[in-house]
């Protein structure tokens, strides 16, 4: 248990100085590259175990991209307060702090290879699992109109740690992704939206063997950003 | 006899090229006279006095002609000789007229002509041609057999023309064209003929001018007449494709959301990507409402590049004509009065 959460609370950190740095990043070649940053609300969906444990909660975070040659990267930071739906059993709200990066690079037509990793932890540690993962996939990214950019992502998760414990198989950790941005004042201020689901598909040991004990989010982010 | 060399002598003197200056000095003119009168020994003593004077060098190459004549017509070739040498290398274009001369003073002064080494009758011919398609006749006569080096020269710019060993009348044929084919710039220059033997070396020169006809270049191109660019972009018309996009991509991420629930989580909530997908479609409507972007028009973009590589391609072609044009340029020499003698 206490390896569990040390695991947590280093890739916090790691998450931490790769935020500080891409913030630093722009200030060496700021003509070849374009970055942009801003405030976001996030709202969300958070179920785990069984149908019981449903919570859905509005927050806040930010977001910000940097865009060099074929390379690209997203880091998007929120926070969500978390409360149980008057369906569900539990009483307890929580606060689920999530760090997502994602770095792209270009590879064809639409298509950019995607490469990251999330981190989202729970307070009250006890009412929410708390979990890392590295992320792979792609990004099919479209131009909708003069300044209006869609995208359509998918990949899988790959060596989740969870603070309660768990186990996934291979393909158990997906994430499917939909984005929107919109420039506007000739690319200095851009509208954004975006929403990422996950699905976990956790295992832990229990008395009679492996116990199914999934973990599924759906995270809407909007915001708005100043381009530089 | 007497009377004849006599008289011989004054038609020498008067079909000198420098007629036009006269004698000056007294003695010199007591020897002259004392020729006229046949007086041998008062020319030579008055003549030989007026050499030890200030002379100009008109007067010096006539007291050393006056020597000359004077010692033929005293049978003393050998001093004969020696004073019609002074005359040459002080006036190296003159000639005595064979019809009006003596023999005696007349081989002597080819004997003369022969010990000393001048160059002598250097002429540039008045010519008008098409570069590269004539010549400047250039003649000269070197009275001794040296190398002879003949270079035109203006400013700080050297041709050498030609270089030869000769002796006797040299005729060159100069295309007036620089090593790469291009005619000589038009200007003044000097034709400079050196010729050099041992120690004794001579150079003479004559100035001529170059100048050119007028050259009918051709103009580059910055069009093609009846060929214009087009646009490189090109606004496509207005369609669906953004709002029926924009459905797609928001379809595929409910499906795919629905897809991937859990069952025993419950009911799939489709809240988030309703919202998002929601203003994605409403982006694509007004997307599809308004002007697409312009996009590269590839077909405009290849015409273009055929266009300029056409204008390109002819440009190089006018230039090599106009280059043609430039070496096939009428030019025109002719030479200038000469400012001095030979050295």
């Amino acid at each position: 248990m206490r390896t569990e959460r040390w695991n947590v609370g280093t890739m916090e950190r790691l998450i931490a100085a790769v935020v500080v740095l891409l913030s630093i990043f722009p200030s060496f070649h700021l003509s070849a590259q374009h970055f942009s940053i801003g405030p976001e609300v996030a709202f969300g969906d958070y179920r785990e175990v069984s149908s019981d444990l449903r919570y859905r909660g509005v927050g806040g975070g930010a977001r910000a991209t940097v865009t060099w040659k074929k390379f690209s990267a997203d880091v998007a930071i929120s926070k969500v307060t978390y409360k149980p739906t008057s369906t569900g059993t539990t009483t307890q709200q929580f606060d689920a702090r999530e760090v997502d990066v994602r770095l792209r690079y270009y590879v064809s037509g639409p298509i950019s290879a995607e490469l990251g990793f999330i981190n989202r932890k729970a307070d009250p540690e006890f009412n929410a699992q708390s979990m890392g993962a590295l992320t792979a996939g792609a990004h099919m990214g479209y131009l909708l109109g003069p300044g209006v950019h869609m995208a359509l992502s998918g990949g899988l998760m790959f060596g989740p740690r969870f603070s309660g414990g768990g186990t996934i198989s291979a393909l158990g950790a997906l994430h499917l992704g939909l984005g929107l941005t919109v420039d506007a004042l000739r690319g200095r201020l851009r509208f954004n939206g975006d929403y990422d689901f996950q699905r976990i598909s956790r295992k832990t040991n229990g008395a009679g063997g492996a116990l199914p004990a999934p973990i599924q989010q759906a995270l809407g982010r909007a915001g708005i950003a100043v381009a530089f | 006899m007497r009377m004849r060399l006599s008289l011989a002598v004054v038609f020498a003197f008067a079909s000198a090229p420098c007629i036009a200056q006269t004698i000056q000095n007294p003695t010199l003119r007591r020897a002259q006279q004392a020729f006229d009168n046949l007086d041998y020994r008062q020319a030579l003593t008055a003549g030989q006095a007026a050499l030890r004077e200030r002379l100009t060098g008109y007067e010096r190459a006539r007291a050393y002609e006056l020597l000359g004549f004077t010692y033929s017509g005293m049978d003393s070739i050998l001093r004969g000789v020696d004073a019609f040498k002074q005359v040459i290398l002080l006036e190296p274009e003159r000639d005595l007229d064979p019809t009006k001369t003596s023999s005696k003073a007349l081989s002597a002064f080819q004997v003369a002509l022969t010990q000393v080494l001048v160059i002598r009758q250097l002429h540039v011919d008045s010519v008008s041609f098409i570069g590269g398609q004539g010549a400047v006749a250039v003649r000269y006569t070197v009275t001794q057999p040296a190398r002879v080096v003949t270079h035109v020269v203006s400013g700080q710019t050297s041709f050498k023309i030609d270089s030869t060993v000769a002796s006797g009348q040299v005729n060159i044929r100069w295309p007036a064209r620089l090593p790469s084919g291009d005619p000589l710039p038009a200007g003044d220059y000097n034709v400079i003929v050196e010729a050099a033997v041992g120690q004794n070396n001579f150079a003479t020169s004559l100035p001529i001018r170059i100048s050119h006809g007028a050259v009918d270049t051709l103009p580059h191109l910055t069009s093609l007449p009846g060929y214009t660019y087009l646009p490189e972009t090109e606004v496509p018309p207005k369609s669906w494709r953004p709002l029926g996009l924009a459905s797609v991509y928001t379809g595929a991420a409910l499906a795919g959301t629905a897809a991937l629930s859990n069952g025993s989580l419950g009911s799939t909530s489709l809240r988030e990507g309703g919202v998002i997908g929601a203003g994605l479609v409403i982006a694509g409507f007004v997307m599809t409402l308004k002007n697409p972007a312009p996009q590269p028009a590839r077909g405009n973009i290849l015409y273009n590049q055929l266009l300029r590589e056409q204008i390109s391609r002819r440009n190089t072609e006018i230039a090599q004509e106009n280059t043609r044009r430039r070496q096939e340029v009428e030019l025109r020499v002719v030479p200038l009065p000469r400012g001095g003698g030979g050295r």
